[in-house]
C-alpha cells in the first residue's frame, strides 16, 4: 500500500472538492472568487491530478488534467502534494507565472476557508451556519473519497468486491444536501445531489444529527435503531461502503 | 386493524445505548431491522410460538430467537426435564452423566455421528471442526462458500471488518455456492493444502435467495472431497433438525465427516454440539477445546427431552407442512394485490422476498407494517417455523399480511 499516493488522491478529490461549496455556500467565498475566470491543474509526478476551474461565479473541481489551464501547479511526488495540504509545502509553478500574485494571495483565501470548515473546534460548531457547512464538507469528503479508497486501498479494494452494482444514496434532512454513489464492478464514482431510483438510501434527519453520525461522534447502530438515521434497501451495500469510509481515516482525519 | 407503537422499547434502548456497546449488539441489533423504528427490540415474556414485548404488544413469532426456539417458548416437556436436572446439579465439578446420554442419543439419532462433543454456540462447534480438520490432515486452508456464515471469528468474518486482519483470512478460500468447476479450481490450484470444505447444507444467506443444492451437487462435491482427502464440514446450525432428524445430509443425501448444531437443539437451553464420523475420533480428542459452561448439565437435559420430543412428533414434518400451509396463503395474498411473494430455502425456515422492487425497499416497508401489525417478520433474513405454530397462528398472519398488503397499495397504488 502507498500511504502518500492515496493520501494525495483523497486530498485532490475529495478535500478540493469542497471548493465548489465554499464557493457557493459561503458568502465571502462567493463574493472573492465572482470574477475569477481561471483554471489550475495539479499535477503529482506518478500521482493523482486534478482540475479546479472558476467561471461565472462558479468553481468545479474535477479528477485529471483535460483542456487547457491558466496554471499548472507541479508536484514532485504524492508526498510532496499532501505536505502542501499540511500547510509545509509549496507547489512548483510550471505555466502561470504572471499569476503568482493571484496564487500567493487571492487563492490561499480561499483554501484557507477550506481548510478553517474542515478543522472545526467545540464553539465553532456552535455556529449553525459553520456546523452546516462542516457537515456539507464532511458529507462531501466522505462520497467523493470513496473511489480512491476503493482504488489505492488493498482493504477498500477488497471490500468493493462485494458491494452490488447499484447507487447509494445519502441524504441529510430535510432537503438539505445530498450525495450519492454509484457502484459497479468494484469500482465507484460519486455525484453530488440525489438519484431517482436509489438501490440503498441512508437518510439522516437533520444537519446536527448528521454531522455527530458523519464525523464519528454519535454511534451509527444506536442512530439507526433510533429513526436518526433511517437506512433502507440494499443493506450489504451501506454495510460495505460505511467499511469503507472507515477506511479514510487511516489517510485524512 | 391495530397499529403497535413501541415508546417503552426507544426509552429502553436509550438506556442500552449508554451502558452497551450498540445498544444491542450483534444478530439482536436493530440496524438490519428496516425500519428499526417497526421493530420491538426487547422481550418481556413468551409462550408458545409467541412472543410480547415491553410495550405489551403481542406477536407470532416468525424468528423464533434467530432458531433456537423450535418446540415452542416454555414448552412443558423440556422446561420439566431441564427443571428436573437443575434440581440435581447443573454446572458443578465432575462432569453430569446426562452428557453420557446426551451423546448416546445424538450418536444413535445421527446417522453420520459416530460421536458428539457438546459447547454453546455455534461458532464454537464451527471452530473446533476447522481445528479438527486441521489437525487431522496437517493442511492449513479451509474452503467456504461466498455469503455463507459460520460464526464470528476472525477468519469467519469478512475482509475489512473491524478486527478482522489480513492474516485471519490468508487460509481461507472462498467458492460460489452450486459451482462445482469453481470448486474443482480451488481443489486444483491448492492441491494438498485444503484441509475442509465447510457448508451450510443448503445456501441461506442474509438479503439474498436462498438456494437449495443443484441436482448431484453434494455427490460431487463428496466425489472431490473422498479423491483429494478433504473433509466435508456440514454447518447444520441454522438448519439442524428443521429439514431431517438425522441432520441435514441426511435430507441431501451425502456423507458429512463433521457436523456442526446447535440451534435447534434444546429450545432456548444454550447448547451446541459438533458431531463425527469415528475416523476423526482420534483427531478430536488431540485439540484441546473446552470451555467454562459447556459441561453444563441443564441444557444438556434440556437437549435431550427437546430431540426426544422432535423425533417423537416427527418435528420437520410438521415444521414444513406448517410452513408451506402458511407460504402458499401468503403467496396467494400477495398476488390479489398484484404484487410476486418469492419464497426460497425450506419451508420450515424460509426466505421471503417482494420481487417487485429489487432494491428491497417495499419488501422491507411490507415486512414492517406486518411486524406493527404482530407478525414479526424480517426482511434480510430467513424466518424460521416451530411446531408451536398453529392453524390460528396461521390465520391470523393471513389477516395480518392482507391488511398490510392493503396499506402498502395504498400508498404506492401501481408504482410497482
Amino acid at each position: 500500500m502507498n500511504y502518500n499516493l492515496v493520501k494525495a488522491g483523497l486530498n485532490l478529490h475529495a478535500v478540493l472538492k469542497n471548493l465548489e461549496d465554499i464557493v457557493e455556500f459561503d458568502r465571502e467565498m462567493k463574493e472573492l472568487t465572482s470574477s475569477w475566470n481561471t483554471s489550475i491543474k495539479f499535477i503529482v509526478k506518478r500521482g493523482p491530478s486534478a482540475t479546479v476551474k472558476f467561471s461565472g461565479g462558479r468553481c468545479t473541481v474535477e479528477p485529471g488534467i483535460k483542456g487547457k489551464a491558466s496554471i499548472v501547479l507541479w508536484f514532485l511526488s504524492p508526498a510532496h502534494l499532501n505536505k502542501m495540504f499540511d500547510g509545509t509545502a509549496n507547489p512548483i509553478p510550471l505555466k502561470g507565472f504572471t499569476k503568482l500574485g493571484f496564487l500567493s494571495k487571492e487563492f490561499p483565501k480561499l483554501t484557507d476557508r477550506l481548510s478553517y470548515y474542515l478543522k472545526p473546534d467545540d464553539k465553532l460548531m456552535k455556529d449553525k451556519n459553520y456546523l452546516e457547512m462542516n457537515t456539507r464538507l464532511t458529507l462531501n469528503t466522505a462520497a467523493f473519497a470513496v473511489p480512491d479508497i476503493i482504488d489505492g486501498d488493498p482493504v477498500g479494494k477488497k471490500i468493493s468486491l462485494k458491494i452490488p452494482d447499484g447507487t447509494v444514496a445519502m441524504r441529510i434532512l430535510p432537503s438539505f444536501h445530498s450525495v450519492s454513489i454509484t457502484f459497479s464492478s468494484g469500482s465507484a464514482v460519486a455525484h453530488k445531489g440525489d438519484t431517482d431510483r436509489p438501490s440503498a438510501v441512508m437518510e439522516m434527519k437533520n444537519v446536527a444529527l448528521a454531522n455527530g453520525f458523519l464525523n464519528g461522534k454519535s454511534d451509527a447502530f444506536t442512530a439507526i435503531a433510533s429513526g436518526e438515521v433511517a437506512i433502507k434497501g440494499i443493506i450489504p451495500m451501506l454495510d460495505n461502503m460505511s467499511l469503507l469510509l472507515d477506511r479514510i481515516q487511516h489517510y485524512i482525519s | 386493524m391495530k397499529i403497535y407503537k413501541y415508546n417503552a422499547t426507544q426509552k429502553l434502548f436509550g438506556k442500552a445505548s449508554k451502558v452497551i456497546p450498540c445498544g444491542i449488539y450483534g444478530h439482536y441489533s436493530p440496524a438490519p431491522l428496516v425500519p428499526a423504528t417497526d421493530y420491538p427490540f426487547f422481550t418481556s415474556k413468551a409462550k408458545g410460538s409467541r412472543i410480547w414485548d415491553i410495550d405489551g404488544n403481542e406477536f407470532i413469532d416468525y424468528m423464533c430467537a434467530y432458531g433456537p426456539m423450535v418446540t415452542g417458548y416454555g414448552n412443558p416437556k423440556v422446561d420439566a426435564a431441564a427443571q428436573k436436572q437443575t434440581k440435581l446439579a447443573n454446572c458443578v465439578t465432575g462432569v453430569p452423566p446426562v452428557m453420557v446420554e446426551l451423546a448416546e442419543y445424538m450418536t444413535d439419532l445421527i446417522p453420520s455421528a459416530d460421536w458428539a462433543f457438546f459447547a454453546k454456540n455455534g461458532g464454537d462447534v464451527t471452530n473446533y471442526a476447522v481445528m479438527i480438520a486441521r489437525a487431522a490432515t496437517e493442511r492449513k486452508k479451509v474452503i467456504m462458500v461466498s455469503g455463507g456464515y459460520h460464526g464470528v471469528s476472525p477468519w469467519m468474518q469478512g475482509e475489512g471488518h473491524h478486527g478482522v486482519m489480513d492474516d485471519d483470512k490468508k487460509n481461507v478460500l472462498v467458492v460460489k455456492w452450486n459451482d462445482i468447476t469453481g470448486f474443482e479450481k480451488i481443489v486444483s490450484d491448492n492441491r494438498g493444502e485444503v484441509a475442509c470444505f465447510i457448508s451450510s447444507p443448503y445456501h441461506h444467506p442474509t438479503f439474498a435467495d436462498n438456494e437449495f443444492p443443484a441436482e448431484g451437487y453434494w455427490q460431487k462435491i463428496e466425489e472431490i472431497c473422498r479423491r483429494e482427502g478433504i473433509i466435508i464440514i456440514t454447518d447444520d446450525i441454522r438448519a439442524g433438525f428443521r429439514l431431517h432428524m438425522g441432520g441435514s445430509s441426511e435430507y441431501f443425501g451425502y456423507k458429512s465427516d463433521l457436523t456442526c448444531f446447535c440451534k435447534a437443539m434444546a429450545n432456548g437451553y444454550p447448547i451446541s454440539a459438533l458431531t463425527g464420523t469415528e475416523a476423526l475420533k482420534s483427531a478430536a480428542s488431540k485439540v484441546f477445546y473446552t470451555g467454562s459452561y459447556w459441561f453444563s448439565a441443564v441444557p444438556m437435559a434440556a437437549a435431550l427431552a427437546n430431540l426426544r420430543e422432535m423425533k417423537k412428533i416427527n418435528a420437520p414434518k410438521i415444521m414444513m407442512n406448517t410452513g408451506e400451509k402458511l407460504l402458499e396463503g401468503m403467496v396467494k395474498i400477495a398476488s390479489s394485490y398484484g404484487y410476486n411473494l418469492k419464497v426460497s430455502g425450506a419451508p420450515s425456515m424460509p426466505y421471503l422476498r417482494i420481487t417487485d422492487d429489487p432494491s428491497l425497499m417495499l419488501h422491507q416497508e411490507w415486512c414492517g407494517e406486518c411486524t406493527k401489525r404482530g407478525a414479526y417478520f424480517t426482511s434480510h433474513h430467513n424466518w424460521f417455523i416451530s411446531t408451536a405454530h398453529n392453524e390460528k397462528d396461521i390465520k391470523r398472519t393471513w389477516d395480518i399480511v392482507d391488511d398490510a398488503f392493503k396499506a402498502i397499495k395504498k400508498k404506492y397504488g401501481n408504482k410497482y
